[in-house]
């Protein structure tokens, strides 16, 4: 008993003599376990895992158990889970674009945040950027705690520019353009990286080119569909041109996926990218990159002026279910987790927390490189979207973007194709009336 | 004994031939598991050197990584228990089924086997989330037996095909002499049938085993991670966000294969019994 | 005395004993999803409404995925893929197995060593022939002496998955037409030696058309398993490069697990069904007519 307060072992007796008199417990009691289902990538999730749980183990003599899956997987068992309102899911990790329909089983985590507040305000809930606020909000309700918040900078090798002449990171798509030239030395490095697999990865890569480019993707509340205005047409045509026409790319960039762009900035494979924000930890790593310490980071250039720029803003937030039987516990968890030092100590692992205060650490920037550009990305940022509907889109969308890279379309008429494919798909869901 | 055609004797130039010809296939086959072996003993800069490295110190820090890891180990239980369930359960019932199908011209018989090859015939994927529904409905979801099931589901058709060609292959005489020598038909299925028709069980045991080893798709809903399997659990290892584990998944993998191997080579001497084990003619 | 009147009991409904417990697992545990499945493809349903809550929307999502382009695109690149597939397959593991019908001393090492391409795990195994046919750093494209993109372009993506799905799956019928070779009598072939037939017509004449039924056998299971092939796409292309390996399972996947529309995704597999079953058909016909002659 030494070790336990005096206060906590009555508690804890209290709470134990009610169970064994009444023969239930009542919804606060504790708890031996609280069950968090996310995502099975670890290592951004390194200080959950190995910092957090242990000290909230520790602290309240709760086990926090990780159900981790593939995305696949994660992603249809929280579904069908909580839709049976199953009370053995306490948090789950969800992401932006799960926003929707994963909403009615969820907290409104304004209040959760008030309630955190009330109990600790070193936690700081104005230290969270206000993109990440927006990119949780879907309807007036707080999904979650932003715990990741990710946008797609530029990562360039600095010293390579500079000998070609740009001693800052290009401000327009022409510039990029020269940039990329400038340094493309094949066959061994090339000007450009990209992910070109037809997959997951094809709209995050491309995206935020189209909207620096002043494009839009769609209103999904009215169905309107701006992908074919032709804004949009000029960012993916320009993106397709890198390898295409300017030949700045990796032959083997159409294979890449996340996995194969680190591994090709970390193997020198080409001088310049545009991707997740915390993928730069990576890229200097000494220990896993032959490149250690050669990135240096900008947002995206803009179409014709800087000021265009915008970048795809994803990330993942921890939430409380609504019929988790130990909210209260699941509170302090988040409490914990998404605490100041903490999830400053997360970036360690590879995350890139939504925290003012973690993004802007200097000894962070200093150490990482990218989080101060991540933050300014951030600021003016697009979030993905949160519509259910927007899981079938998008896979049209890696049609039309994979069929541009390879030169069957132009960027046009592939998203010509596109928006309509999206316009049969949203009249069908009802939201398109004709 | 049964040779390729022609005397049963095969000259020494032929033998010659075939070793050639088989350890040039084995090359081209296993070539590709050996490049696996080769990188899991290769350090992560090694990996991705331009050319290919062929000669280097091996590293066993992937193998003590992976096996370090308790997902990892669990995982392996996991998956030998499964399989191994999955393979049993589904010859027990669908061998005798596969019998009566190829012996016993009863009504029905050509329906019913159609049927088995329909639903063999259904994509998986259409089965699951209503499986993982179902399982979930009677309190099975996450457990290893929901996954035994529906490997055993898959796996039954096969095993019904499959047999009903190794029985219908076997001599009628067979049954014949064993019920003159007052065998029921149960015990003729057991102690005389099977036996001989041991190729076709040890066939089937693979494909089956096959099937239930290497699902991913089933027992990444179907199970959470107590009761995950290695398919499932290697996914780990090639997680998007953070640069691929080539050392871990090439490990894995390769203790993955080990037991298969094993039982394969322990196995193959079955596959090739044939009638010489001597039952037929005196 | 008690074990004589099980035994007796069995013999009589030897038929029922046995076949009843395989249907029982099969419709219990495969029969009840399949008809909800069935049910779902012609509704309009959401993971997140109860189990029959769908509305009835008739042929409407049969319509969908017919009239969608890359449905398809995608028979067309499945037929062709099934075809090629398996034709290799079947004739690469006759061959094979005729050969490790030999007996020969150390045969046993051969038979195992031809087993492992169909256990390695397919995630394993299509990430190592990723990087076999790395255009940098692959072993392939150093011996052709070429720098080809294989996964990247739309005109070799599909023959490097062919290739890989040949290598895996060989072993599967080599085991079934090996085990069939080692089942055979030996008789008729050793008579045919007597009579003097030379090495291939012995083979073609007398072995073969033991075998066929196993070679059915096996070409039916390969046929329905490659119409149906997903892991090695899932982990090499994903589909692309822009849809040129899209076979109807990743299609399906994709609307199932990633579009979450499991009413669309039900109507796709049922249609795949549908195609399997019409392939099926065919193929039986054309067996009888060859009996027949």
């Amino acid at each position: 008993m030494a070790g336990l307060s005096r206060r906590q072992w009555l508690q804890g007796s209290a709470a134990g003599l009610l169970v064994a008199s009444t023969g239930k417990a009542w919804a606060q009691t504790k708890p031996d376990k609280l069950v968090l289902v996310c995502e099975n990538s670890i290592p951004w999730k390194r200080t959950l895992l190995y910092e957090v749980a242990p000290a909230f183990e520790k602290a309240n003599g709760i086990k926090v158990e990780f159900a981790m899956f593939p995305v696949d997987a994660w992603r249809a068992r929280l579904k069908a889970e909580l839709n049976a309102r199953s009370t053995g899911i306490d948090l789950a990790m969800l992401s932006v674009q799960m926003g929707e329909w994963m909403a009615p089983h969820l907290l409104d985590h304004n209040e959760v945040v008030a309630k955190i507040m009330a109990r600790d305000p070193a936690f700081a809930w104005n230290d969270f950027l206000d993109g990440s606020k927006t990119a949780g909000t879907y309807n007036g309700q707080l999904v979650g705690i932003p715990y990741r918040l990710t946008a797609q900078i530029v990562s360039y090798q600095k010293v390579l520019l500079q000998q070609a002449g740009f001693a800052q990171a290009p401000r327009t798509f022409a510039e990029f353009q020269k940039a990329a030239l400038a340094v493309n030395s094949p066959p061994t490095r090339y000007g450009f990286g990209l992910m070109g697999k037809q997959g997951p990865a094809t709209f995050t890569n491309v995206v935020s080119w189209m909207f620096s480019a002043g494009g839009r993707l769609l209103d999904v509340k009215t169905g309107e569909v701006f992908l074919d205005d032709g804004k949009a047409a000029v960012g993916l045509q320009f993106y397709a041109d890198l390898f295409q026409k300017d030949k700045v790319v990796p032959p083997e960039a159409m294979t890449w996926e996340f996995d194969d762009i680190i591994a090709g900035a970390q193997k020198d494979r080409y001088a310049m990218t545009a991707t997740f924000s915390s993928y730069g930890t990576l890229f200097n790593d000494p220990k896993i990159s032959q490149t250690a310490g050669k990135w240096a980071f900008a947002t995206l250039p803009g179409h014709t002026s800087k000021e265009q720029s915008r970048s795809l803003v994803d990330g993942q937030f921890m939430a409380i279910s609504k019929y988790s039987k130990n909210q209260d516990w699941a509170m302090e968890f988040v409490r914990m987790a998404c605490s100041k030092d903490l999830m400053l100590r997360s970036m360690e692992g590879g995350n890139s927390p939504p925290r003012a205060s973690a993004l802007r650490n200097p000894e962070m920037i200093a150490k990482f490189g990218w989080p101060s550009t991540a933050a300014e990305a951030i600021e003016t940022g697009i979030p993905i979207s949160q519509y259910a509907i927007w899981d079938g889109l998008e896979i049209a969308l890696r049609t039309g973007v994979s069929e541009t890279l390879l030169g069957q379309k132009t960027a046009k008429v592939a998203l010509e194709g596109v928006a309509n494919e999206w316009r049969r798909n949203l009249r069908r869901a009802g939201i398109l009336k004709s | 004994m049964a040779a390729v055609g022609g005397s049963p004797r095969v000259r020494k130039l032929e033998s010659a031939l075939i070793y050639a010809t088989l350890t040039g296939l084995v090359l081209a086959f296993l070539f590709p598991v050996i490049w696996v072996l080769g990188l899991s003993l290769k350090t992560r800069a090694q990996v991705f050197t331009s050319p290919p490295l062929y000669l280097w110190w091996p590293t066993f820090e992937n193998y003590a990584a992976v096996l370090a890891r308790s997902d990892f180990v669990r995982a392996f239980a996991n998956t030998l228990i499964v399989s191994t369930s999955a393979v049993l359960l589904s010859l027990g019932v669908g061998a005798p089924a596969a019998y009566a199908f190829a012996r016993f011209p009863f009504k029905g018989r050509s329906v019913l086997f159609f049927a088995l090859l329909v639903m063999r015939m259904l994509p998986p994927i259409a089965v699951l989330v209503p499986m993982y529904l179902l399982f979930n409905k009677i309190g099975l979801a996450t457990t290893r037996l929901s996954v035994v099931l529906a490997y055993t589901t898959f796996s039954l058709p096969l095993v019904v095909w499959v047999m009903r060609g190794y029985f219908e292959g076997l001599p009628v005489e067979l049954e014949e002499s064993a019920s003159i020598d007052g065998a029921s038909r149960f015990g003729a299925l057991m102690y005389v049938i099977l036996p001989l028709a041991r190729p076709g069980l040890v066939a089937a045991s693979i494909l089956c085993l096959q099937l239930a080893w290497n699902d991913f798709l089933f027992s990444a809903v179907l199970t959470n991670n107590a009761t995950q399997t290695l398919p499932v659990m290697m996914t780990a290892f090639s997680a998007g966000d953070s640069g691929m584990d080539w050392g871990g998944l090439t490990a894995s993998g390769m203790l993955v294969i080990l037991p298969v191997i094993l039982f394969s080579f322990v196995a193959q001497r079955h596959l090739v019994a044939g009638l010489s084990s001597g039952a037929v003619k005196g | 005395m008690k074990t004589a009147s099980l035994e007796s009991w069995f013999d009589r409904y030897f038929v029922q004993a046995t076949v009843l417990p395989t249907f029982l697992v099969m419709v219990c545990v495969f029969g009840l999803p399949l008809v909800f499945s069935f049910y779902l493809s012609f509704t309009g349903w959401g993971l997140e409404q109860p189990l029959f809550a769908g509305r009835f929307v008739g042929l409407a999502n049969y319509d969908d995925v017919l009239s969608n382009s890359v449905f398809k695109k995608a028979i067309y690149i499945t037929l062709g893929y099934t075809a090629a597939t398996v034709a290799a397959q079947m004739l690469l593991g006759l061959g094979i197995a005729l050969l490790l019908n030999v007996d020969l001393p150390g045969m046993r090492v051969f038979r195992t060593a031809l087993i492992v391409p169909m256990m390695v795990t397919p995630i394993v195994g299509a990430l190592c022939w990723k990087l076999l046919l790395d255009p940098s750093h692959g072993v392939f494209n150093q011996w052709i002496g070429e720098k080809i993109v294989w996964l990247g372009r739309t005109d070799t993506a599909i023959y490097a998955i062919w290739l890989v799905g040949v290598w895996q799956n060989t072993p599967y019928v080599t085991i079934i037409l090996l085990a069939g070779l080692r089942s055979l009598p030996s008789e008729p072939i050793e008579a045919a030696a007597i009579d003097g037939a030379g090495r291939l017509a012995a083979f073609w004449f007398v072995t073969r058309p033991m075998l066929r039924p196993y070679i059915l056998v096996a070409l039916l299971l390969r046929t329905i398993f490659e119409f149906r092939a997903f892991d090695n796409i899932y982990a090499m292309t994903g589909g692309g490069p822009a849809n040129s390996t899209m076979v109807l399972s990743m299609y399906t996947y994709l609307v199932t697990f990633v579009q979450f529309d499991f009413s669309i995704g039900a109507a796709a597999a049922w249609l795949m069904l549908l195609i399997s079953l019409v392939l099926c058909v065919l193929f039986i016909l054309v067996i009888r007519r060859r009996e027949a002659l």
